[in-house]
């Protein structure tokens, strides 16, 4: 079963995060979940100032507003003082990770208070991480559960938005004449963004969840120019991240996320050397045949 | 279309689920042994004098592993699950795992060994009284009440043993207040006023309480307080005032901060060497004196004495 629930957990996640990834790297935004993975320190922090434990629920609490606040300032900073997108994640991150960082020195040195030992999940704990009522009563994997109910929400969110959403992704302006709030639908996919992966964070930490943001979508973005195939393939990319890595890492008795991570590298290499449409292999390939017809064709 | 794509996208995901339910056929203990499983090295060796050769134990985290950012393998799930008792230290220790643990204990035989000490005899942040500092085993006698919870729960386990777990508790405690008196001594060939610990993590505070000597860490007990540069100079002052002679490394922490320090102090034109390295959150290579938890008291003991004297 700890494989079951391992890759399932591990694809429900992947899933998630593709879909959003997918709108996020269109935007040029795809390391806000790296920006996010940082930036919730501060909310760590004032949770437990403000609690007094180190519970995760809390921790999620704290979180998951500093993730939504993050994602609000970097837009803001993107739209009001007209930086680049990756400058105003740049710029919002190392502030609230450092605000953090002086919170901790400040206030609790001798607590041992960080997002690695309070928030971040581990993938191979999810079969022992339980969801046990009180009374003793067993109901499975907690993690399962956060990530299908993640998984509902995201695709409802984007099957009920998804012409908004693409249209504020592909042809802001066009969105805008045609009467659809761009910055709204940007601070809706961020808040989607941040919920998804501080909760992704506590069931599987925070390497998987920044990669599986940005690896599958990139690799489905070389394999495809149709946005729609592009969720697709990033989906089917999910399943089989998941499986093989899960399998190299019991191969290697090493880091499952660390395995699922390689994988996804290697696939995203395969795309780039083999994709029919943008891999390096076949764009020779093409090359060579179009030299060819050239050199031939002065001797016809 | 869209719902045709759905099928697709479920099919090769159950597919793979079923591969995998094929792929794991776990081998059961083919021994009647007791299968003990624990975190830090220290646990496993109070596990291993008590329970002798009728357990088997394995500690998680291996020799110069920081518990701090320990992430557990395949393996270490597969050993978990397989174990009729997990050890861990308790108190945050282990961080995000303890806590998943702490969930355990309500179905499986899990116990923080240093979490079941009296609350009175720990040292807690002076804010946040909750917050208890975990590393507890440098104080010998403290680490000796450990014992009584790890007989307690073998002979639970396994009823047949207890007299022999009992004794052999109380022959590996004898040895602990042997080493406890053998620390005293040596500490005390140490003048008064030469007793004070620089290291670069503060995981010797109880060790400091027990055996009165001072200790002064080069951060905070999480790994993201950094050491302040006001911290910095009033400890080099410090340093400088009292005639330091050594400090001191740990061999699961970086020694970065604790070159500054040197570094500050000679630029002082005081004089301050590395005194040698002390084993803090991990015991040293399996085989190896240091390898077991008396071994590295006294390893550590006789570094200190050495280079304080």
């Amino acid at each position: 079963m700890d494989a079951f629930y391992i890759i399932t957990v591990s694809t429900l996640i992947a899933i998630s995060c593709g879909i959003l990834g997918c709108f996020l790297i269109l935007r040029k935004m795809a390391m806000v979940g790296d920006a996010i993975s940082h930036a919730v320190l501060p909310g760590i922090v004032l949770a437990y100032f403000i609690t007094g434990t180190r519970d995760s629920i809390w921790m999620i609490v704290g979180a998951g507003m500093l993730g939504i606040f993050t994602t609000f300032l970097i837009e803001f900073f993107h739209k009001k003082a007209r930086l680049q997108t990756d400058a105003a994640i740049g710029v919002t991150f190392t502030w609230l990770f450092a605000l953090g960082i002086i919170l901790i020195s400040v206030f609790a040195g001798q607590v041992d208070l960080d997002q690695d030992c309070v928030l971040y999940g581990e993938i191979a704990y999810v079969p022992i991480d339980l969801w046990i009522t009180e009374s003793g009563q067993n109901y499975g994997p907690r993690a399962l559960h956060v990530s299908y109910i993640v998984l509902i929400l995201i695709v409802l969110f984007v099957r009920v938005g998804f012409k908004q959403l693409y249209l504020t992704t592909f042809d802001p302006a066009f969105a805008a004449t045609v009467g659809i709030s761009v910055s709204l639908w940007n601070y809706l996919l961020m808040g989607a963004v941040s919920m998804t992966t501080v909760a992704s964070f506590d069931s599987v930490g925070a390497i998987l969840v920044v990669a599986l943001l940005v690896a599958p979508p990139a690799t489905a973005y070389l394999l495809t120019d149709k946005f729609k195939y592009m969720l697709i393939i990033t989906c089917i990319i999910a399943v089989i991240i998941s499986f093989f890595g899960y399998y190299l890492a019991v191969y290697l008795d090493g880091s499952i996320a660390g395995a699922i991570v390689t994988v996804a590298g290697i696939l995203f290499m395969l795309a780039f050397l083999f994709s029919p449409s943008n891999g390096i292999v076949f764009k020779r390939y093409l090359q060579k045949k179009e030299a060819a017809k050239l050199s031939q064709e002065p001797a016809q | 279309m869209a719902s045709i794509i759905f099928k697709r996208i479920t099919a090769v995901f159950l597919t793979c689920l079923l591969l995998s339910a094929c792929g794991g056929s776990d081998k059961s203990a083919e021994n009647d042994k007791l299968s003990v499983v624990t975190t830090t090295g220290m646990i496993a060796d109070v596990v291993k004098n008590v329970g002798k050769d009728s357990v088997q134990v394995q500690a998680l985290m291996g020799p110069g592993v920081d518990p701090h950012l320990y992430k557990a393998t395949q393996g270490d799930l597969g050993r978990l699950q397989r174990a009729d008792i997990i050890f861990y230290n308790g108190l945050h220790l282990e961080g995000k795992m303890g806590e998943v643990f702490e969930k355990l204990e309500r179905i499986k035989n899990v116990v923080p060994v240093a979490g079941r000490i009296d609350v009175s005899r720990l040292l807690s942040d002076p804010v946040y009284k909750d917050a208890h500092d975990p590393h507890v085993w440098f104080d010998v006698k403290l680490w000796s009440s450990t014992i009584e919870v790890v007989v307690e729960i073998l002979s639970n386990e396994d009823p047949e043993n207890a007299a022999f777990y009992q004794q052999n508790g109380k022959d590996f405690n004898t040895e602990l207040q042997l080493l406890d008196n053998w620390v005293r001594t040596q500490i005390s060939t140490v003048p008064l006023d030469k007793r004070i610990m620089i290291t670069a993590h503060d995981a010797f505070n109880y060790f400091g309480r027990a055996y009165n000597i001072e200790v002064r860490g080069l951060q905070g007990i999480s790994t993201l307080s950094e050491f302040g540069l006001k911290d910095r100079v009033d400890l080099v002052n410090f340093i400088v005032e009292k005639q330091i002679k050594a400090v001191f490394v740990e061999t699961s922490v970086s020694q970065k901060n604790i070159d500054a320090i040197i570094e500050g102090c000679q630029q002082k034109g005081h004089d301050v060497i590395v005194g040698g390295y002390l084993y803090s959150d991990a015991m040293g290579a399996e085989g190896t004196p240091e390898g077991t938890y008396t071994g590295m008291v006294r390893a550590n003991v006789n570094t200190i004495v050495k280079s304080l004297r």
